[in-house]
């Protein structure tokens, strides 16, 4: 009797457990405090691309010079004239130069390693010489442009084949004074 | 090092005498004249030169000058074990005429308490069995070389030949990024700095006296051209504007002639060093560079680019009659004139090759003194022209050989750094 009382109360627990979790099933979800957006107005401003002339303020000679706004061109062999795919080059040299008439050049001639020290002085001023009148020609004070050469005895780069020869026959353009 | 005998003629180099264009060249190949042997024992020491190095300084420096020399030639030291020992009070010239020595030499050294050499030694002919000359020489013992330079200058001289090795060779030389002036012994010994500037110093050159250097240097950012007092350390400028560089002193050292651009163009100047006055020499749009005079002075070669490739020429010293030495090849520079007068060494690019040639002017013949060893340049004559002095990357970097007139014994005499342009004394003090 005493068992059959034990079954009866463990059944009865056992129904009362799942009609509470019926129970609990039917619970509504609780609703939290409410999202509350936060934005702001973008500030309708653009960021201005420095002009040529800003940044031409804001740069340094050093920097100017190590920017490289002026490019080096290249020569043939034993020659100082000015070759048809280093024309271009010149004349966005020229450009900017004239852009800003206060700027003075120095024209460094060079040449490569396959040549007399004396020789290479004389051969690297005609280089420099030679793109100095090409300036003057496109438009340049030559008062501006002033040269020198070093010969032989500042290469570019160091090696024995025609690929370095080119590198290192050249005329570079430091900025002297802006 | 092979000789060189190849001795190529240029036919086109008639030009030097149009009028021998059709006639046969003879082929002369310059032997120069046997040596005359030498054999030199042991010096004789007193007791505190026996104690010290410097005895064999002076003995070693001593030999090997005379072995450079090309006038004598030593009786090798195995030879004289063949003979009884040599005894300076009782010589027996028949001993050692027997081990084929004309030339004996023998010397005594002292070193004397205050450090000092006395060097001591005595000529003989041994075939005549007679005293020729003997000289004393003292100095400080940091000395010891120039002594034996002294001593081997004296043979020299003896024997009617121009002394040498007293004199010096002046070159640049890098010294961190810097590359200076430095002069050093003609052997590359005993070498000192002379320029301290923290730039380019380039193509150094003696006056007549020895005793100023000029040279370029890019202190002043650009290449002007400057005068050095080595022994009172004064230094003055020659030259400005343009490019200022390949002075040459005059050989009577009242004029220098140098390359400048200050007129916009490379062309050759001469300046009178007493009154201060220039004349420009060449007038002529291409590349005019390289002058040298000619040992009388009354001659300048130079390089030119007027003919459309650098080539060497020869003008009056007042910048007349200008005639065109080399014909061939694309590229000669650096002209240096013998201190004899006949030969004309230079540099020619042949092949992207750069050797040194010799041309002598008496015959027109060619002869090539460097053999398609690195890069070969600035060719400078000693002052008996027996001898060339030039720089040479066939080892790496660039440093300076000696080689006789003939292209024999070729020896690197620098080694330190990169060491380039060497110019030797026109004369020994």
């Amino acid at each position: 009797m005493k068992r059959f009382l034990i079954i009866i109360l463990a059944l009865a627990f056992i129904l009362l457990l799942g009609a509470c979790s019926k129970k609990a099933a039917k619970v509504e979800p609780v609703q939290g405090p409410a999202v509350e957006t936060v934005d702001e107005p973008v500030a309708q401003v653009e960021k201005p691309v420095l002009s040529e002339e800003e940044l031409f303020q804001q740069k340094s000679l050093e920097e100017l010079n190590k920017d490289q706004v002026l490019k080096m061109i290249h020569f043939d062999f034993d020659m100082y004239s000015i070759r048809e795919d280093m024309k271009p080059v010149m004349q966005a040299n020229a450009n900017w130069l004239l852009k800003f008439p206060s700027v003075e050049v120095l024209v460094e001639g060079h040449c490569d390693e396959r040549g007399t020290i004396e020789y290479n002085i004389a051969l690297g001023e005609k280089r420099a010489e030679a793109a100095r009148n090409y300036l003057v020609s496109l438009g340049l004070s030559a008062a501006k442009v002033k040269i020198i050469s070093y010969g032989k005895s500042k290469p570019l780069v160091t090696g024995v084949d025609e690929a370095t020869y080119f590198q290192n026959r050249r005329a570079e353009f430091v900025i002297t004074k802006k | 090092m092979k000789l060189s005998r190849t001795i190529l003629i240029l036919l086109a180099m008639l030009a030097f005498q149009p009028l021998r264009g059709q006639e046969e060249i003879t082929i002369r190949i310059r032997e120069g004249m046997p040596m005359i042997p030498v054999a030199m024992p042991a010096f004789q020491l007193n007791p505190e030169a026996q104690k010290s190095e410097t005895a064999a300084v002076v003995y070693d420096t001593l030999w090997q000058d005379l072995e450079f020399s090309r006038v004598f030639k030593m009786v090798p030291r195995e030879h004289y074990a063949y003979i009884p020992a040599f005894n300076p009070n009782a010589i027996r010239f028949k001993d050692w005429a027997s081990i084929q020595a004309n030339i004996l030499v023998s010397g005594q050294l002292e070193l004397t308490a205050d450090d000092r050499v006395i060097f001591s030694f005595k000529v003989y002919e041994v075939t005549g069995e007679r005293f020729i000359f003997g000289r004393n020489f003292g100095g400080k013992k940091d000395l010891a070389r120039l002594i034996a330079h002294r001593a081997a200058d004296e043979m020299l001289k003896h024997f009617g030949e121009r002394p040498l090795f007293t004199s010096k060779i002046a070159y640049i030389s890098e010294a961190g990024n810097d590359r200076d002036v430095y002069i050093m012994d003609f052997d590359g010994q005993r070498s000192t700095r002379i320029t301290f500037s923290s730039a380019l110093d380039m193509l150094p050159s003696w006056s007549a006296d020895n005793e100023k250097i000029l040279y370029t240097s890019y202190r002043n950012l650009s290449p002007e051209l400057f005068m050095f007092h080595i022994y009172s350390g004064k230094t003055e400028l020659i030259s400005s504007g343009g490019s200022n560089y390949a002075a040459d002193w005059s050989p009577a050292g009242d004029r220098i002639v140098y390359t400048s651009s200050k007129h916009g163009n490379a062309e050759i100047y001469l300046k009178d060093m007493k009154t201060g006055q220039e004349k420009r020499l060449t007038f002529n749009p291409a590349i005019d560079t390289s002058p040298c005079w000619s040992p009388n002075g009354r001659e300048i070669a130079f390089t030119s680019q007027r003919g459309g490739t650098p080539q060497i020429y020869v003008m009056d010293a007042e910048g007349s009659n200008v005639r065109r030495i080399t014909m061939e090849g694309g590229y000669h520079d650096s002209p240096a004139w013998s201190p004899d007068g006949m030969r004309l060494a230079f540099v020619s690019r042949i092949e992207n090759r750069f050797d040194i040639y010799i041309f002598n002017l008496k015959s027109n013949e060619i002869s090539k003194l460097t053999e398609n060893a690195g890069r070969n340049e600035n060719p400078t004559w000693s002052p008996d022209g027996r001898h060339l002095a030039f720089s040479s990357n066939r080892s790496g970097r660039y440093q300076i050989y000696l080689v006789d007139y003939d292209g024999r014994n070729v020896r690197q005499i620098t080694s330190r750094g990169e060491n380039k342009m060497p110019k030797w004394q026109r004369t020994t003090k």
